[in-house]
């Protein structure tokens, strides 16, 4: 490619404006209650839409929203396995790619995928995988992809149910919906379903204890736990206590859920008029 | 990791051994294997260390680099992981293949390590927001038997250990010129405080129960650790793995400890012992 030598080239590596604000403009998450009228200790998640069907191209979809967390989910498949070395006879493969959309946080991201949207991938498939009946797809693969269009928290709990929706969607045998809940521990009390200022800022002073998150993936039908993800430190009683507050959380998406389910079925055979 | 193939008798073997307290190798539920623990394996490093346990063999080697502090925490130097699987290992690591694996250990190391009661990152500050230690820590999988997690851990905690960071200060000339300047001895070191760096501690659940530090045999027999878990169990796993991990740390530390006070008597195994 050719250079401009005459044009002035900006530095490599470039930050956004907003983290050199003095700490007396910065935004400071409340240390009581919520920002949006939430309370603290209480399994309130944030109202979610959730549709099926949005993309039309693909097998399966659904879209989900839950404060302004939005994201996208299509399930393409299933098909014949691309790379044949590593068919599997007996179960079929399930591959999921998740991205965030490179405006979606506050700081502009690479269209590469980078190590968190990998790592994020990994933990989607390991929460997706025991939901779904792979035995009965042999030699063929489901992909799963997700994109997040705004990042405002929990993104990775509303990505496992949005593609567990989409999943459904595309008519893939399930042993049950998967669902996805996190919760921010702050000290003594938790915030359900945190925002994304909730999330990374620190709510407290340094070196207070219990700090972390937890991200919980339920099969609610069967009471199984199919993924787990804990950042931060915590005793282990606020690990147990924190998970079943998750747990309580993804029981009150259940319903939401069925409902986006329910509708996308009535729409594609609709009910016999008589 | 190695794929290992159990048939239907072998897996019943495995579990009613599980059940009753006693695995195919003799251990107890919640016994690791045999562990092996060299620091100082390699002399370019600033702090190394080889761990065994099992057959899986890891090398750990952390170098310290200057770097410019994070614009967030100004006044706090940074951790960078780098898991690399060699093909040593297994067959399948070659080319691209143990990519995966790679970044998902960095990932969960990075998780891990990288908090502020684990290691207190100020000490690695050398001036806020200009100057900051940066230790490159590199991981290498020389052979793998299971666990993977747990071996690494302790191998970082060791490598972290022996770790031996120069000495700096700066210097200020009249102008506000800043300079840095490395001590003239090379022993003058700073040394790393460690008393709270975290293990990993691994369970495997195997039919009703759940093991530490599983053998491949084992983690095949529990649906390869790509099941669900009712929630009750994941209480009792924590509960377990707090246990285990509080008995991991205290004979590390010591073994560790003495270890250095050996000095230069300590014999050297190396990597055929």
């Amino acid at each position: 490619m050719p250079v401009d030598t005459k044009r002035v080239r900006g530095p490599d590596e470039s930050q956004s404006p907003l983290i050199f604000l003095p700490k007396s403009a910065q935004k400071v998450v409340p240390k009581e209650g919520r920002e949006d009228g939430r309370q603290r200790g209480q399994t309130d998640v944030r109202p979610v839409f959730a549709r099926c069907g949005l993309v039309s191209q693909a097998k399966g979809s659904a879209y989900i929203e839950a404060g302004n967390t939005k994201l996208m989910c299509s399930v393409y498949g299933p098909r014949e396995i691309e790379r044949k070395d590593e068919t599997d006879m007996k179960s079929g493969r399930l591959f999921c790619d998740f991205r965030f959309a490179p405006f979606s946080c506050q700081k502009r991201g690479a269209w590469i995928q980078g190590s968190e949207e990998k790592d994020f991938s990994l933990a989607l498939l390991e929460s997706l995988r025991p939901g779904v009946c792979l035995h009965k797809y042999p030699r063929s693969q489901i992909e799963v992809n997700v994109m997040v269009l705004e990042n405002d928290g929990s993104v990775l709990a509303h990505a496992v149910t949005c593609a567990s929706l989409a999943l459904a969607d595309a008519g893939i045998e399930m042993y049950d919906l998967v669902l996805g809940c996190s919760l921010r521990q702050d000290g003594a009390t938790y915030l359900i379903d945190p925002t994304f200022p909730e999330e990374s800022g620190s709510c407290v002073a340094d070196n207070a204890e219990n700090q972390g998150s937890v991200t919980v993936a339920l099969l609610p039908s069967l009471n199984q736990v199919s993924g787990l993800q804990s950042d931060g430190e915590m005793g282990e009683e606020t690990l147990v206590d924190a998970v079943r507050a998750c747990i309580e959380g993804c029981h009150k998406l259940y319903p939401v859920v069925q409902q986006a389910l329910i509708k996308s079925v009535r729409r594609k055979a609709p009910p016999p008029e008589n | 990791m190695a794929t290992v193939q159990v048939s239907e008798a072998e897996k019943v073997y495995i579990m009613h051994g599980v059940r009753d307290d006693l695995r195919v190798d003799g251990r107890g539920c919640e016994d690791y294997r045999h562990m092996e623990i060299e620091t100082d394996v390699v002399s370019n490093t600033d702090g190394s260390a080889k761990v065994t346990l099992g057959h899986t063999a890891i090398l750990v080697g952390i170098k310290a680099e200057i770097g410019k502090p994070r614009p967030m925490v100004a006044d706090e130097g940074f951790l960078e992981f780098f898991v690399d699987c060699s093909a040593n290992a297994t067959p399948e690591f070659e080319g691209r293949g143990g990519d995966e694996l790679g970044t998902e250990l960095s990932n969960t190391l990075y998780k891990v390590f990288n908090n502020r009661n684990s290691i207190d990152l100020r000490t690695l500050c050398i001036s806020p927001g200009e100057h900051c230690w940066v230790l490159y820590i590199d991981v290498l999988l020389l052979q793998c038997d299971g666990n993977l997690f747990d071996a690494i851990s302790v191998a970082v905690k060791a490598a972290l250990f022996n770790t031996r960071i120069p000495k700096v200060h700066i210097s200020e000339d009249e102008e506000g010129g800043k300079e840095i300047e490395l001590s003239d001895d090379p022993y003058d070191c700073m040394r790393l405080n460690v008393e709270n760096v975290p293990c990993i501690v691994t369970l495997c659940k195997v039919g009703h129960r759940h093991v530490v530090d599983a053998t491949l045999l084992e983690k095949a027999c529990s649906e390869g650790g790509r099941g669900s878990l009712d929630p009750e169990s994941i209480f009792e796993m924590t509960e377990t793995g707090k246990r285990v991990g509080k008995a991991l740390h205290a004979p590390l530390m010591e073994v560790l400890q003495k270890e250095e006070s050996l000095g230069k008597k300590r014999q050297k195994v190396g990597f055929l012992g």
